[in-house]
């Protein structure tokens, strides 16, 4: 069993994963906010019960678990496996999840709506993952009947999500693109064909790993189709304009771009202190090179999968003890110099 | 372009002020734009839900416009949540806030989502009948769950009128109790 992660994404080069996620309320419940932790626990085993056939749906095995109930950490290396967002982790009322073995699959129970479906996928999958969570939804609305306004679609905690309740998003790999001096009118322009994008690592001012999430900024009075085909289009333009500035890397600069990844593959695979920031920088850049063909490696590596692995709740539940910040460190070169596979 | 305040970081933010019909352009980076005070839309620059945050800043806008006290005593009859909450948190209590807040944001919803109407999927199980009134139409195929019109109804407007007497609203609790007499009463006459 692999965890949907664990595959490199084939097709589009800089393009890395894709989620769809739809927000949905039950009709007969106020949303999750005002309801007390007793009616909390009624309505996820309510959910529960009621979706225990979910896995013939997907034809794969689910897991239930009670968010309220699971360690913090669990829940920290979830949320870096982008399995739940930050309000499941802060959520201290009865709340559950429904999840797929893959992880590609999550229905995420009464946090800040009733029910978050969500699905997760390596590469550019919207449209499949859309088909997949468009079904599902339609099992879990014979069961359960859904707040729905003709004029306002369905109803949500929030009215960022109103509508569609769906919010599409691919990351996308721009080591390149993001130094160049336009990047940021470049985004600019994203905003006016209604993408959004943002760095999904560090903070604003540095976004260590290059990795960009872009996703609809609006979900009402857009069909799925046409949002979906926003973000894909958005996706594309970006990862096509940042193969085009690294081809012309190769062509003009060869000698400094494999000086700089076999440097950084040298830091990856014999160092004994890594901090995240540092970890990132030259793992986006092995990515990148894998991707251009500058290097090889001599197994099949997803250099993602090393990007979600070093992130300190996993070290930690690797080691399975708390660890300083020194220790985390150690245990991230040790992670990495592991996981790194030889160069041809 | 480097931000005008600390001249260290990029700027990715432009900021146009028209002061007395001049306009000046300025360029800062998010770190200085957020250190800054530019007073409700400070919330534009952190947190998760900035567009939703951004939505209170503009609600908050207009609350001191179109004076505060009228707002300030509507709320939600079925969940409670009142205006003042509703502004702070951006956020809805229920989904019959929609119909009691909705008509005071429209200019809102349609500055943030750019339309008022949606036009994706509708749910295929849906009963799109009015609540309190009886036979409404059916949208589709009529639910699955084997429980009639009126037991739907009543367990709604019993789980209501709990709701109510929580928050202390007696007048909808009132008008659900007499709502549930008329249609346990007609229960027993068809019987």
């Amino acid at each position: 069993m692999h965890r949907w992660y664990e595959q490199n994404p084939a097709g589009r080069p800089g393009i890395i994963s894709s989620r769809i996620r739809l927000a949905r309320n039950l009709q007969e419940y106020p949303f999750p906010a005002k309801l007390d932790d007793k009616v909390s626990t009624e309505l996820v085993h309510r959910l529960e019960f009621g979706l225990k056939d979910i896995g013939e749906v997907e034809e794969k095995h689910f897991k239930f678990a009670l968010l309220n109930e699971m360690e913090e950490l669990d829940r920290v290396a979830l949320k870096e496996r982008r399995v739940l967002n930050s309000a499941a982790l802060t959520k201290k009322k009865p709340s559950g999840i429904l999840l797929s073995q893959e992880e590609d699959t999550g229905i995420v129970l009464n946090c800040d709506d009733h029910i978050r479906i969500q699905m997760l996928g390596a590469g550019l999958y919207l449209e499949e993952l859309w088909e997949k969570a468009d079904k599902l939804d339609d099992y879990i609305n014979e069961r359960f009947e859904y707040a729905f306004d003709d004029r306002f679609g369905y109803l949500t905690s929030f009215p960022t999500n109103v509508g569609t309740g769906l919010r599409a998003s691919v990351v996308v790999h721009l080591p390149m693109l993001s130094q160049g001096r336009k990047f940021s009118s470049l985004i600019g322009d994203m905003s006016r064909f209604g993408a959004c994008v943002r760095g999904v690592h560090g903070d604003v001012e540095e976004n260590f790993g290059s990795l960009y999430e872009i996703s609809n900024l609006k979900t009402l009075g857009q069909t799925e189709r046409e949002i979906i085909d926003t973000v894909t289009k958005a996706a594309i333009q970006l990862t096509n304009q940042e193969m085009q500035v690294r081809k012309l890397s190769i062509q003009k600069r060869k000698i400094e771009r494999e000086d700089e990844v076999y440097k950084s593959y040298g830091v990856l695979k014999y160092a004994r202190r890594m901090t995240f920031r540092d970890s990132m920088i030259f793992l986006s850049q092995l990515m990148a090179a894998l991707s251009d063909g500058l290097v090889k490696a001599k197994e099949d590596v997803s250099v993602y999968r090393l990007m979600l692995g070093i992130q300190p709740a996993n070290l930690q539940k690797i080691s399975d003890r708390p660890l300083s910040k020194e220790e985390l460190d150690i245990a991230r070169a040790e992670f990495i110099r592991r996981e790194l596979p030889a160069l041809k | 372009m480097l931000c005008e305040r600390c001249k260290i970081r990029e700027a990715n933010i432009q900021y146009t002020e028209v002061v007395n019909g001049v306009k000046k352009e300025h360029h800062f980076c998010a770190q200085c734009a957020k250190e800054m005070d530019f007073g409700v839309y400070a919330a534009i620059f952190d947190g998760e839900f900035p567009i939703g945050k951004l939505l209170s800043g503009l609600l908050g806008i207009e609350d001191d416009n179109q004076g505060p006290d009228k707002l300030h005593q509507i709320s939600c009859p079925t969940c409670g949540t009142s205006y003042d909450t509703f502004v702070r948190d951006s956020r809805f209590g229920c989904a019959d806030c929609y119909s009691v807040f909705g008509p005071l944001m429209e200019d809102s919803i349609k500055q943030l989502q750019g339309s008022l109407h949606h036009t994706g999927k509708a749910p295929v199980y849906q009963n799109t009948e009015d609540e309190g009134e009886k036979g409404g139409k059916t949208n589709g195929k009529v639910l699955v769950k084997g429980v009639s019109e009126e037991e739907k109804e009543l367990s709604e407007l019993d789980s209501r009128l709990k709701e109510a007497l929580r928050f202390e609203d007696y007048e909808t609790a009132a008008v659900c109790r007499d709502r549930i007499r008329e249609l346990r009463k007609g229960n027993e006459t068809n019987a």
